[in-house]
């Protein structure tokens, strides 16, 4: 579904990411993990048209997509929630979720249900200006805000961010209905364990290079890659983990 | 208490003029110093074209169209070039470019039209309305006025591209997210508020007359109420051209035009001390 091959990117001449290649198959939930500062957000950013690609190729559904605008590539079916949400403060919740079906009018009534019924807390909330939300409803509703542009490929930048654990289980368990409904994701992560929980596939991005990819259980077998990249797994992870050997 | 009501409706002409200079600046980061001759140059083909016995109300339809055809030209040549840089640097070059075009324009109206001017005269020069003589003059500009605001309101509260504009204001990166074409929604609130100053250039012509050489008091009126106004609030700027409209008409009136600029300039100067935001710093 998507496929980014050998890409360069990054800001005012400076290069971030160096020959990155990925692939997201459809509907699959794929992951890229990586420490702060890796790329993650450079990279989500390049494949939106929000930063444009120094070297390579970026394919959605078939057609090159690298070098369109922004809003060309949103009206194409991939959208992006960043780790900022990037939301409307002063417009309440149902205008703000009105705005994201911009790209693709019509039928709003059906697409409001199937959002309110996956965040039933927006529903509450629905005439509320988005800057009084609290931070895990303001990503509830960048993820609703997104859903409204019916996306085929739906790409979050740290979702979790902000939330607390419990939130953050939630959180990834309607992400699990979405896929379920035919969303295809790609999610970055610091959450690792929460991310792994979701994804099958696994990616890890370091100083700008891809440096894994594979299953979630071949990460699991590969303990210098954890402790050197994923540091926070350990914490996060609990030793008792059955693949840990410990 | 006719100053009063004049002072309204003069506040209501500044208001014309200063939304345009306050969406342009709160959609693309960019200061348009050439505002108010995008207003006198529609102006002045109104004034031109019912000199060759054009019907004033086509005329002024007219340079109103011309108006906001040249804020078009305007956008698609110097300020596609601001817009191709960002924050700061966007600024300065949009401050420098359309600085220079006020001069090139200035300078070409008053020398291939020293003698145009744009009035325009009612059938009666008073009304008597509730025991209160009125100048038909200011009811015409308060009816154009509140047309022109109301239509505005409507596409912005009703019409999805409307939408996309208080959108684009409020959060650029969120408007492209959601698929809003930004660069054209850009060149549509130029030539809105093209459109719009040409309403106030012709809304002047009602009250006493519009020269070639009267851009520069526009744009630096527009200045005023956006700084006072906030320059990121709708609201904001309507409230703040009706206050300053009154003061001007009032101190007009009483003191003079020199020592009401020195207070009109004061007042800016202490909103940006006071409270650098502006009156209201977001709009409804």
């Amino acid at each position: 579904m998507l496929e980014v091959r050998n890409l360069w990117a990054g800001y005012n001449g400076i290069t971030v990411l160096r020959d990155i290649t990925l692939e997201v198959p459809g509907r699959s939930a794929t992951a890229v993990l990586g420490p702060n500062g890796a790329g993650k957000t450079t990279l989500f950013r390049a494949i939106a048209g929000l930063v444009r690609p120094q070297r390579g190729r970026v394919v959605f559904e078939g057609s090159p997509i690298h070098g369109l605008p922004p809003h060309e590539i949103a009206r194409r079916g991939l959208v992006y929630v960043p780790a900022e949400r990037e939301l409307f403060p002063q417009l309440t919740v149902l205008e703000n979720l009105e705005l994201g079906a911009y790209s693709s009018p019509g039928d709003l009534r059906s697409r409001l249900r199937r959002v309110f019924d996956l965040f039933p807390r927006l529903a509450e909330r629905r005439g509320q200006r988005a800057g009084t939300l609290s931070g895990g409803e303001q990503q509830m509703l960048a993820i609703a805000r997104a859903l409204m542009g019916r996306p085929r490929l739906i790409l979050l930048d740290e979702p979790s961010t902000g939330l607390a654990p419990r939130l953050v289980a939630e959180l990834y368990r309607q992400l699990a209905a979405l896929q379920e409904e035919g969303v295809t994701i790609l999610l970055a992560e610091q959450q690792v364990r929460a991310a792994l929980g979701l994804c099958e596939r696994v990616y890890v991005l370091r100083d700008g290079r891809m440096v894994f990819q594979g299953s979630a259980s071949e990460l699991w077998g590969r303990p210098e890659l954890r402790r050197a990249y994923l540091g926070e797994l350990r914490r996060v992870e609990p030793v008792g983990e059955a693949r840990d050997g410990r | 208490m006719s100053i009063l009501l004049d002072g309204l409706v003069q506040g209501l002409q500044l208001a014309l003029l200063s939304v345009g200079v306050v969406f342009v600046y709160g959609l693309g980061g960019v200061l348009n110093l050439a505002h108010g001759q995008v207003a006198v140059s529609g102006g002045l083909v109104a004034a031109l074209l019912m000199q060759n016995r054009l019907p004033p109300v086509l005329a002024c339809v007219a340079g109103i169209l011309f108006a906001g055809l040249v804020a078009l030209l305007l956008d698609q040549t110097l300020l596609r070039q601001a817009y191709a840089r960002r924050g700061e640097e966007r600024l300065l070059l949009g401050i420098i470019l359309t600085l220079g075009l006020s001069f090139a324009l200035d300078g070409f109206f008053t020398w291939r039209y020293p003698n145009v001017a744009l009035t325009l005269q009612l059938g009666s020069p008073y009304v008597r309305m509730g025991g209160l003589t009125v100048r038909t003059g200011s009811l015409a500009v308060a009816a154009l006025a509140l047309t022109a605001f109301l239509l505005l309101l409507g596409f912005l509260k009703t019409t999805f591209l409307g939408k996309a504009v208080r959108c684009i204001i409020q959060n650029e990166v969120g408007a492209w997210l959601c698929g809003v074409n930004v660069h054209r929604a850009r060149t549509l609130t130029v030539v809105l508020s093209g459109l719009l100053a040409g309403v106030a250039a012709v809304a002047q012509g009602f009250f006493s007359y519009l020269g070639p050489e009267m851009g520069t008091e526009f744009t630096i009126l527009a200045l005023i109420v956006a700084v006072v106004g906030g320059v990121r609030s709708l609201t904001g700027t309507f409230l703040a051209s009706l206050m300053l409209g009154l003061v001007n008409a009032a101190l007009s009136y009483t003191v003079g035009t020199y020592i009401t600029w020195i207070v009109l300039l004061a007042v800016a100067a202490s909103t940006l001390l006071i409270r650098p935001e502006g009156l209201l710093a977001y709009w409804p």
